[in-house]
């Protein structure tokens, strides 16, 4: 059996091998990825067509909502899929199979550290959400650094002291709401009468040009993911640090 | 409303997953009926559009308003509307079916498991009607990660299953988008329609890179729906996934696989390059051979009902896969039409299967012993999908089984008929041995000759609730129904398989 994996995986090596010699050179502009209309346009028009200088996000969240959308349902999925696994509900035997709970040691150095970290990590969080349309950022990083954050709550003092600020039910919330406001901004662009996901629309119902409502909706729906991504990175750490049950972690 | 149709076909499962979610923690009695209010919708959606499709021709949806390949387009054909119709209804019987057993089976996780079965919905249909290459893989992703829950939430043995699944499910899709990142490379594209485009006006279909592409994208897709030898983790995953699961993952997701390999071969490299250029047929057919031969020996070997039937799966996935690589129009229509019909066959005995374990508790063949008398409605609804399943007429499996045959024929693929005969006697034994459980009793156990006076404790059996009668005996309906209705199926498949350009490059 083992050398059946080494034989497939030399085979695999050797076929992504053989194909490397048939690639453009490095940074070649004439190259089919650089020199085709597809990159050109995002090159050239982006700004124009959706006002936000940093064309990543403008590729991300608007030429390629529709992907983006479904990449905040996979990261949804994967929460759900853990709750739905590894989240024990009924909690009459306290203890029996659970892991041990450790008597709580507050560290006056860890948690002070801890104490003054945590603003600072939730207020850059929130920068890299709303700076994400100038400079590299976004829903999906900035909710990973405030996810964090609600992570490092529960490693520096216990599970229930980051409960107090996320208990389930809100992470819960936080996770549906998140894709439902990325998706109401397309459903939205439906009920005026354009396309799904087409924001350019949504200039009817706020105060902006069809070009800034892009714009705005893009910041919009960077939060809807930002939204989704902190509670599944607080819920898929506390389910599996906990072993399901909520209680007591790392 | 009628110009959102297409897209409105994955937005009521999806928005209901998000309601469903947010609501079901709260009130989890509401996750049901809106699970199957919204697949309903979304059938009716699917009709809207074949039935556009077939008078207007090709929709194309251009997702945010962007002109593809700048943006995403869904891009429906006659081929893409069937199959979108197939899965939401099967996605739609399947629901109503899981009224007693999602509760049954996963206690308090109701409202994440319909969650989850909304999002695996959402993301099988996705995958049917989208033009776009990469946002096929974001779909495969969605559609795999549900599964893979919706497996593991079975009993204990399904969660190792699961992890099988996850392992190699993960594999198949890393070889995709590899597969697409070279396609990328090549061409600066990732619009289906575009990338195929492109590959003429370059002229680059001699690449090695276009070949490891091809290669990977075709890898990754047969893991996916488990063409042997890659089937590995199909059996435990469907026989031990709570019963819904199975009912719906069995139909489905193996399907839509096929689906995706028939789009990529002929809208992405085409049939000149896949049948033309490169002289594989043969191999693939042969290698569909032995899929059909070991999927159908093996499941004679079983005695559990549903790993019996998700053997059977891996067996009709060797026909599907030998169909398309005849290279062969008559051979395609067969093999076009078996998905069809055998996503409703394999739902109609994934939802027998589903209905004997919670009637008996048991998953053996001999659970099944004196069935007729006690629930004749069920048998029933049973034995259309078997005889589906045998081919006989005028079922829907009899007629796949015959385009294929011809197909097979005409391309002069004996090895390829004779598998398939093979395989129908072997589904024939499978079957009847099933109906004679069931009609005269189980055999006795050695040394004991009055076994119907042990039997008397399950006197208590009696027919299936009307939410898990009606699905199994809607499906049976529609098995007929696409038998008898064949011509009309066969004439929305020639309507794609007619550009398909096949008919040119044979000899």
């Amino acid at each position: 059996m083992k050398s059946l994996a080494l034989i497939s995986v030399v085979i695999t090596g050797w076929l992504l091998l053989s194909a490397v010699g048939d690639f453009p050179d490095w940074g070649d502009p004439d190259s089919p990825a650089n020199s085709y209309r597809l990159s050109q346009h995002f090159v050239t028009e982006t700004f124009h067509e959706t006002a936000v200088p940093n064309m990543v996000t403008a590729v991300l969240a608007d030429y390629r909502g529709y992907d983006t959308m479904f990449e905040t349902v996979v990261i949804f999925t994967a929460g759900i899929a853990i709750i739905s696994i590894l989240r024990v509900f009924r909690t009459e035997d306290p203890g029996a199979g659970g892991p041990k709970v450790y008597e709580k040691r507050p560290d006056l150095i860890v948690d002070t550290t801890c104490r003054l970290m945590i603003p600072i990590i939730q207020l850059f969080a929130l920068y890299v959400i709303a700076h994400g349309h100038h400079s590299p950022g976004g829903g999906f990083q900035g909710g990973v650094i405030f996810g964090a954050s609600f992570i490092l709550i529960a490693l520096s003092r216990d599970m229930q002291a980051a409960h107090k600020w996320v208990p389930e039910r809100r992470v819960l919330n936080l996770a549906g709401i998140g894709i439902l406001i990325y998706a109401g901004f397309g459903l939205a662009s439906m009920f005026l009468g354009y396309n799904f996901l087409d924001y350019a629309i949504l200039h009817k119902i706020i105060p902006a040009t069809p070009i800034e409502a892009r714009y705005h909706s893009m910041l919009g729906v960077e939060i809807g993911v930002a939204f989704t991504v902190t509670a599944i990175m607080y819920s898929i750490y506390s389910n599996l640090a906990s072993k399901g049950t909520m209680k007591e972690g790392l | 409303m009628i110009e959102q149709a297409p897209a409105l076909i994955l937005l009521f499962p999806f928005f209901a997953s998000i309601i469903v979610a947010l609501a079901g923690i709260r009130v989890p009695g509401v996750s049901f009926p809106l699970t199957v209010i919204s697949m309903f919708a979304s059938v009716l959606s699917s009709v809207a559009v074949l039935v556009r499709v077939m008078n207007d021709g090709v929709i194309r949806y251009k997702l945010g308003g962007w002109e593809p390949p700048m943006g995403i387009e869904f891009r429906i054909d006659a081929l893409g509307a069937l199959v979108a119709t197939a899965v939401s209804a099967v996605g739609l019987l399947a629901a109503i079916y899981s009224k007693r057993q999602v509760p049954a089976e996963t206690g308090d996780r109701v409202s994440q498991y319909y969650t989850l079965y909304l999002l695996l919905m959402t993301g099988l249909l996705g995958m049917v009607i989208t033009g776009d290459a990469f946002n096929l893989f974001v779909l495969i992703e969605v559609s795999a990660l549900t599964s893979y829950a919706l497996i593991a939430m079975g009993p204990r043995r399904a969660s190792l299953a699961a992890y099988k699944y996850v392992i190699m499910g993960t594999i198949g899709a890393s070889f995709y988008l590899l597969g697409v990142g070279y396609l990328y490379i090549k061409t600066g594209s990732l619009n289906m329609v575009d990338i195929h485009e492109q590959l003429i006006a370059r002229g680059i279909f001699d690449s090695t890179a276009i070949l490891v592409a091809f290669i990977l994208i075709t890898v990754g897709v047969w893991i996916k729906m488990a063409f042997f030898p890659l089937h590995a983790w199909l059996p435990n995953s469907y026989a031990y996934a709570p019963t819904t699961s199975s009912a719906v993952l069995g139909p489905l997701v193996t399907k839509v696989m096929i689906y995706v390999m028939i789009r990529l071969t002929f809208t992405v490299f085409g049939a000149d390059y896949t049948f033309g250029q490169l002289e594989w047929s043969e191999v693939v057919v042969w290698m569909s051979v032995a899929a059909i031969l070991v999927g159908s020996i093996s499941a004679l070997a079983q005695t559990d009902l549903r790993k019996m039937l998700a053997y059977l799966i891996i067996a009709e996935v060797g026909y599907m896969v030998g169909g398309v690589w005849l290279a062969d129009d008559i051979g395609l229509i067969g093999s076009i039409y078996h998905i069809i019909a055998d996503a409703f066959m394999t739902l109609c005995v994934f939802l027998f299967a589903g209905i004997i374990f919670a009637k008996t508790g048991k998953r053996d063949l001999n659970a099944l012993d004196g069935l007729f008398t006690k629930m004749p409605l069920t048998m029933v609804g049973f034995l259309v999908g078997a005889f589906s399943l045998i081919g006989i007429p005028p079922t829907a499996g009899f007629f796949s089984k015959w385009y294929l045959i011809q197909g097979g024929i005409a391309s002069g693929n004996w090895e390829y008929v004779i598998a398939l005969l093979v395989s129908s006697l072997i589904n024939a034994v499978l079957f009847f041995r099933i109906i004679e459980i069931a009609y005269f009793g189980a055999k006795p156990a050695e040394g004991h000759g009055d076994h119907h006076h042990a039997e008397s404790h399950d006197s208590k059996i009696s027919e299936a609730p009307l939410s898990m009668l009606f699905p199994l005996l809607a499906t049976a309906a529609l098995l007929l129904a696409i038998g008898l209705y064949n011509k009309d199926i066969v004439a929305i498949i020639a309507e794609f398989v007619s550009l398909s350009n096949l008919g040119a490059i044979l000899p």
